[in-house]
């Protein structure tokens, strides 16, 4: 009995000390935490953290996940807040620039692997000057088509032959005598306010600075949107997506299953929507698989930029915390990122889950085809530049969405609209 | 010795309260003091520096003329939900105690959607609405069903309401039940040999005892509606086109979006002011009307 207790005691003793003497074994590890607001990827994360802590042991890295559809912002803020910042993350370059006194800049002499950066991607991060964030996948959108449906009525049907809103209308036409609804809209702010309203302020110009210059004269009460020609181009356009609209019954639904699914089973032509649509759609049955995008023209003239364009972006960044993170934290960060942007193990992970990477060394694989349609746009550069949505304002899209829906169901006409858009941004503080 | 004894009241006083007074202090108060300091700030949520502005803010507030449409609205959505739901349950206690069949199993149903969290029965209802009543409107030809509640600015109102009411009927039932419960049987009893009967003993006899159940349950109905936010998110997200926007997600979105913190506690401050007004109103108004057996 003695013994058993003796015995007893020895054994507790001996896991008490291994408790204690392990962190002292293992003292350089590093623990990491990286907060992902890429919300439909969050497996794709855990997994390839598993995989890295068996290479690099010493590192540990734990997930901070967001939800699809939950507040993005509001969480980072309080993760901030309440001294919890991750070490790394990936976010939306409107919010680096928010943060831009906390993040880490990176340095193309520092970080010699961002060489592998496709040429021009690397702007995506740079912001007031300076890279706060690498980016790592690509996305587009534009009017999205369902290549089985459109070549049923239109048997060789080109793309690149819609540059000109007479020849979108024809297109629009054509389908309609055939009996197919032309186009889908989807009735939510994010989507008529953010996406397309934001083509107005994106195509003012190729550059970044033209497009910010005129949200600024727009702050400053010295542009009237009304007198824009792209705006008025934009929304004459946008007159015919809502007149051959698929919901037009009933517009303000905005389900985006009902409708992702309703395009991909082809019950209409095309779709105001993005590559991103894909997460959704490649898991429906009963649909069709082969998709492109056409560019949405605003004007009748062929060579207009925005007319033969479709928007590529990079729309997420990584980047690293400065302020609440140790050095350790920080070297062991920037080498993770290393490791998973540019290592063909790392890259592995992107491309399994469909990522379109801006890198030159990524290796060919076959992509779906909305993402592959927008590679195409790239390669040829035929792509409009959204770098100016950077500066839009938080509620940017919320505020003037819900005037572009009131707009679409005519409760308000065009010269409310340009009016709203007008006191909204001369509003902004 | 009377020393001794403060300490040791003192000591049992913070065993038993201390514990719930803590947790008050620093989720409540505190959050609530900090709260109004920042309404005098200009604090964007990500610097950390901002600077004192004074009433700058609160200025801002009562010039935004979409807080006070929203406002507005929010008043009305509360004085609809909050009637109905109390009629709805004073109407569904009355029935249910007065010995009908089943009456248990009734009680247990209509208090299920309580049990409900809101962002949950948002979406059941968002679904209900946009997909179920418009395949039946579709079916059956009616016209006002064909297209989903949620899309018109007038109706999307009446779908929060409506399911405002759905949920807080069966909870406010519990309460009047109870009230029903306690009115002694010899009061009925005294009443009917005094020839009150049927209505006029409902009147005067059972509401005028049953004050109290009115108070405690006005007083959850207006200051719940005036917090909703869950259902308002889930079910209608403030569309069509900002319209069903309530107070309470303006203040979220005003803070939390646009990044304007101070306006957007400001705008929290004075919602805050005046449901503690219009509650304890009406607690002080209802109150009078209590009678005793």
């Amino acid at each position: 009995m003695l013994q058993k207790r003796i015995l007893a005691t020895l054994l507790s003793l001996a896991v008490l000390l291994a408790m204690f003497a392990f962190p002292a074994l293992a003292e350089e590890q590093v623990k990491l935490t990286y907060y992902s607001t890429s919300a439909e990827v969050n497996t794709m994360f855990e997994e390839m953290f598993v995989e890295y802590n068996k290479l690099f042991p010493n590192v540990v890295i734990e997930l901070i996940p967001t939800g699809v559809g939950q507040g993005q912002q509001e969480q980072l803020a309080s993760l901030y807040a309440s001294g919890n910042a991750p070490t790394f993350m990936n976010i939306d370059p409107a919010n680096a620039l928010d943060y831009k006194d906390k993040l880490y800049y990176f340095d193309e002499n520092n970080e010699t692997w961002l060489s592998n950066l496709a040429p021009g991607a690397i702007e995506a991060g740079r912001l007031d000057g300076n890279i706060l964030g690498i980016p790592f996948s690509i996305q587009g959108y534009g009017l999205n088509y369902n290549k089985r449906v459109v070549e049923s009525i239109i048997p060789d049907f080109d793309p690149a032959s819609i540059n000109t809103r007479d020849a979108l209308q024809a297109f629009f036409e054509k389908l309609d005598a055939a009996g197919v609804p032309p186009t889908m809209i989807h009735g939510a702010n994010w989507s008529v306010g953010s996406h397309y309203l934001g083509l107005t302020y994106a195509v003012q110009s190729p550059e970044t600075e033209g497009g910010k210059a005129f949200i600024e004269g727009l702050m400053r009460g010295e542009i009237d949107i009304a007198q824009d020609p792209i705006f008025q181009g934009y929304m004459d356009t946008f007159d015919l997506l809502v007149k051959y609209n698929y919901n037009k019954a009933d517009p303000l639904v905005g389900d985006y299953n009902a409708d992702t699914q309703a395009f991909a089973q082809g019950k209409c032509a095309t779709f105001f929507m993005g590559d991103w649509s894909w997460t959704v759609i490649g898991a429906y049955e009963n649909r069709d698989e082969e998709f492109g995008f056409i560019p949405i023209p605003w004007s009748n003239d062929p060579e207009a930029y925005g007319n033969s364009q479709v928007v590529a972006t990079m729309p997420k960044i990584m980047c690293v915390d400065v302020s609440q993170s140790t050095p350790a934290q920080q070297k062991a960060a920037l080498e993770m990122l290393r490791w998973m942007l540019t290592e063909p193990a790392g890259q592995e992970y992107f491309i399994k889950t469909g990522f379109s990477m801006p890198y030159t060394n990524v290796r060919d694989a076959d992509y779906n085809s909305m993402t592959s349609s927008i590679a195409d746009y790239m390669s040829k550069g035929k792509t409009i530049n959204i770098g100016a949505f950077v500066y839009l304002t938080g509620d940017a899209w919320t505020k003037t969405g819900d005037l572009m829906l009131k707009y679409m169901v005519g409760v308000i006409d065009r010269t409310q609209l340009a009016q709203g858009i007008n006191e909204y941004w001369r509003n902004v503080q | 010795m009377s020393n001794m004894k403060l300490h040791k009241k003192m000591g049992l006083f913070l065993v038993f309260a201390g514990p719930a007074l803590f947790a008050f202090i620093s989720v409540l108060l505190l959050p609530l003091i900090q709260g109004v300091v920042f309404t005098f700030t200009d604090w964007n949520l990500v610097s950390d520096k901002f600077s004192f502005i004074g009433l700058q803010n609160y200025q801002t507030v009562f010039r935004d003329r979409e807080f006070i449409a929203q406002f507005l609205l929010t008043i009305k959505y509360v004085l609809y939900s909050s009637v109905l739901s109390n009629l709805a349950a004073f109407t569904l206690a009355y029935l249910l105690t007065s010995g009908m069949r089943g009456q248990n199993l009734l009680r247990g149903a209509f208090f299920l959607p309580n049990l409900i969290g809101g962002i949950v029965l948002g979406y059941i209802w968002k679904f209900i609405f946009s997909n179920v009543l418009t395949q039946l409107g579709k079916s059956l030809g009616i016209e006002v069903l064909s297209t989903s509640f949620l899309t018109h600015p007038q109706r999307a109102i009446w779908a929060m309401i409506i399911v405002t009411v759905w949920q807080y009927a069966g909870y406010l039932m519990m309460i009047y039940i109870a009230g029903f419960v306690a009115i002694p049987q010899e009061t009925q009893e005294a009443a009917d040999l005094d020839g009150a009967h049927g209505l006029s003993r409902l009147l005067r006899i059972t509401i005028p005892l049953m004050v109290p159940s009115f108070v405690i349950c006005l007083f959850i109905s207006i200051s719940r509606g005036f917090m909703t936010y869950d259902l308002n998110l889930t079910l209608t997200n403030g569309g069509p086109f900002g319209s069903t926007q309530l107070a309470a997600m303006h203040v979220y979105q005003k803070a939390f979006l646009a990044k304007q913190y101070g306006i957007g506690q400001a705008e929290a401050i004075v919602l805050f002011i005046v449901v503690a007004l219009i509650s304890v109103t009406q607690v002080m108004l209802t109150k009078k009307l209590e009678v005793e057996a």
